[in-house]
């Protein structure tokens, strides 16, 4: 009854205030709307360009591979007034001025760089404030340097008609999802913990609310389950929240379809993914516990809980840079989560690794717990000036 | 009066370690504070028994290691014949305890605030109903029940942490300073309640350094000075026919040698 009372308080002080769900539920809604906004742009915006490009000289070969590599989208026009041509350039009205030295072809062809000689020149002119003179600047460079290489040609890379890359899409998000998102599952939750135990728990005390409670015949144990119960449901659901944010963005962000990603994962990769994330948020909560119920303001937690940011984040990117990680970091908190979570991303097959983090992940859940239960008792931690 | 000691201190001691700043606002060298130096006395079922003494004579520690928020370095104390070294839970339950320290979480309204600590003390949901009806009227607490404790005014925060204090109906109330910050008006709904506590059996010990509340409310009185029990007894044995002012002052200048 008292330990129910507890947890229902840290609900009812949560849950009665709309600024404090607002801010657990905006920063996933938030990301959405921004990787979206942002896979939207990248991926759908148009790539058509009209360029208008005045020749001056001649060369049937590059100016074939333009017209091939450009189609309709780019008109060649010769001129033989190069001042009159640079001037259209410098207004704008033209996309660029191509500048072929005499007689280019046969130049090249004829040309050895072993003599010494002055190499044949194309000159470029345009704008580079301008997009499509730039663009066309960009992609006419890249194919000139591709033609140049062609000349001297020793031998091709994947030039066949044939397919190269076998790895499907999904298999390309699977790979992008097990680098990245453990470690940003991590961070979204430890976030998540920060803000809301730091303000319960530290704040409790600072404000001398929590003092009230031990003078109740409630027993700290109790006093520290009631924390960590609610504010790990809480915070889970902001976790979720993020968590959901980048699920859904990412594949819109690399331009690709949602369906295909999921159904790569058996259900049993989802609840294991699921009991690794929701123990995680108990591990985080009860050790920001301990630090919040150990300092004296909500000031003082927060530059505690800066350490143990950089211990989390430490740990849940050592197996982004480390290859050859061995099984045994599952009885690590967080790096065998982090590792359990890649593995199930990238291949799907980490069972027994997932189940002994997650039992890790309790254990030192429980050990917090208790910590906290003996500090609640401690009358210098609690009464210390 | 029934002569069962209700609250009883053995021996008492409690010493705090002061750091390099307290020592300096202490004007002090001493790393070692002595709060309260074996004190000892006893509190019967009944009775008014207030703890006078200046700032700093180890009133509120006392209190508050009766409270069981911390724990005396020597000696022990029984509340209800429950140790608060041995039995901590069992003295909470029997006290009631009131302190400018514990505050109450300004988001909650005093109608949740009493249903939670009556929850904290295991108290059942009627008798809960029934107090609450009961010392919410007594305290003109029913108006603003549903009123956020942090937009109540100080002298209805005082109620409300009065009867959450009391949620419980404990055998014991402890106030610590009672009546200080309060307006005059406020101040006199609490002393008009303890008296009441007082003629419904329960057995209240108060700290205080305000004479006239001694002699308005006390039956015994225990005189702290620098944590020693420099005298102790009802009213009329300790003042001898003066008053508990010109006691205290005699007592006092005995003790430190020194006239104020």
């Amino acid at each position: 009854m008292k330990l129910k009372a507890l947890i229902q308080k840290e609900f009812r002080r949560f849950f009665g205030d709309p600024k404090l769900i607002i801010t657990l539920i905006l920063p996933g809604v938030l990301i959405y709307l921004i990787y979206s906004l942002m896979g939207g742009l990248i991926w759908d915006r148009p790539q058509t360009h009209d360029y208008n490009v005045l020749v001056l000289g001649e060369s049937a070969a590059v100016e074939a591979l333009f017209e091939t590599t450009f189609g309709e989208e780019l008109t060649l026009t010769h001129t033989d007034d190069k001042d009159a041509a640079l001037e259209e350039v410098k207004q704008g009205n033209v996309t660029a001025l191509i500048s072929f030295s005499e007689d280019f072809d046969n130049a090249v062809a004829s040309y050895d760089p072993s003599s010494g000689l002055p190499a044949p020149q194309v000159e470029i002119f345009y704008r580079s404030a301008d997009d499509t003179s730039s663009a066309f600047y960009t992609a006419a460079t890249s194919l000139l340097s591709a033609y140049e290489g062609s000349i001297s040609n020793a031998f091709d890379v994947n030039l066949g008609d044939a397919q190269y890359d076998f790895s499907s899409t999904s298999e390309v998000i699977m790979s992008v999802l097990g680098g990245l998102l453990p470690f940003l599952v991590v961070t979204l939750i430890f976030s998540s913990c920060m803000s809301i135990t730091l303000e319960s728990v530290a704040g409790e005390k600072e404000r001398g609310t929590l003092a009230t409670i031990l003078v109740t015949s409630v027993r700290r144990s109790d006093i520290a389950l009631g924390k960590v119960i609610p504010l790990s449901c809480i915070a889970a659901i902001g976790a979720l929240s993020s968590f959901l944010g980048i699920a859904l963005s990412m594949p819109q962000l690399m331009g690709m379809e949602l369906g295909g990603v999921f159904v790569e994962y058996a259900f049993g990769d989802y609840l294991l993914l699921l009991g690794l994330i929701v123990s995680i948020v108990p591990l985080i909560v009860s050790a920001m516990t301990v630090i919040s119920t150990y300092a004296k303001s909500v000031k003082e937690a927060s530059s505690y809980s800066g350490v143990i940011m950089i211990v989390v984040m430490v740990l849940s990117l050592v197996s982004t840079f480390v290859s050859g990680i061995g099984d045994w970091v599952c009885c690590i908190p967080v790096l065998g989560t982090v590792v359990a979570i890649q593995r199930i991303l990238e291949d799907g097959a980490a069972l027994v690794m997932g189940l002994i983090s997650i039992a890790v992940n309790l254990a030192f859940t429980a050990l917090f717990i208790f910590l906290t239960a003996k500090m609640l008792s401690s009358e210098r931690i609690m009464f210390g000036k | 009066m029934e002569e069962t000691a209700i609250v009883k201190a053995e021996g008492l001691r409690k010493t705090f370690t002061l750091s390099e700043k307290q020592r300096k606002i202490e004007k002090t060298s001493q790393k070692l504070k002595v709060a309260v130096d074996g004190l000892s006395f006893s509190a019967y079922r009944g009775e008014i028994y207030g703890l006078l003494g200046p700032n700093g004579a180890g009133k509120t520690t006392t209190l508050r290691i009766l409270s069981t928020l911390i724990r005396p370095d020597a000696g022990d104390a029984f509340v209800g014949g429950c140790s608060v070294l041995k039995e901590g839970e069992k003295v909470r339950d029997k006290i009631g305890f009131m302190t400018s320290e514990l505050k109450l979480e300004g988001f909650f309204t005093p109608s949740y605030l009493f249903d939670f600590f009556g929850a904290m003390h295991g108290v059942d949901k009627a008798m809960l109903a029934e107090r609450k009806e009961e010392l919410f009227a007594r305290f003109g607490i029913d108006r603003f029940a549903e009123v956020k404790v942090s937009d109540l005014s100080t002298g209805m925060l005082q109620k409300v942490s009065l009867v959450v204090a009391i949620v419980h109906d404990p055998e014991v109330v402890i106030f610590d300073e009672p009546t200080n910050g309060l307006d005059v008006l406020t101040a006199k709904v609490v002393t008009d309640f303890l008296l009441e506590l007082k003629a419904m059996g329960k057995s209240i010990l108060l700290s205080t350094h305000i004479f006239s509340l001694v002699e308005k409310l006390c039956d015994r009185v225990g005189i702290i000075i620098d944590g020693r029990m420099a005298a102790e007894g009802t009213l009329e044995e300790l003042c001898e026919g003066k008053s508990i002012e010109d006691k205290f002052f005699e007592i006092y200048e005995g003790i430190k040698g020194e006239t104020v």
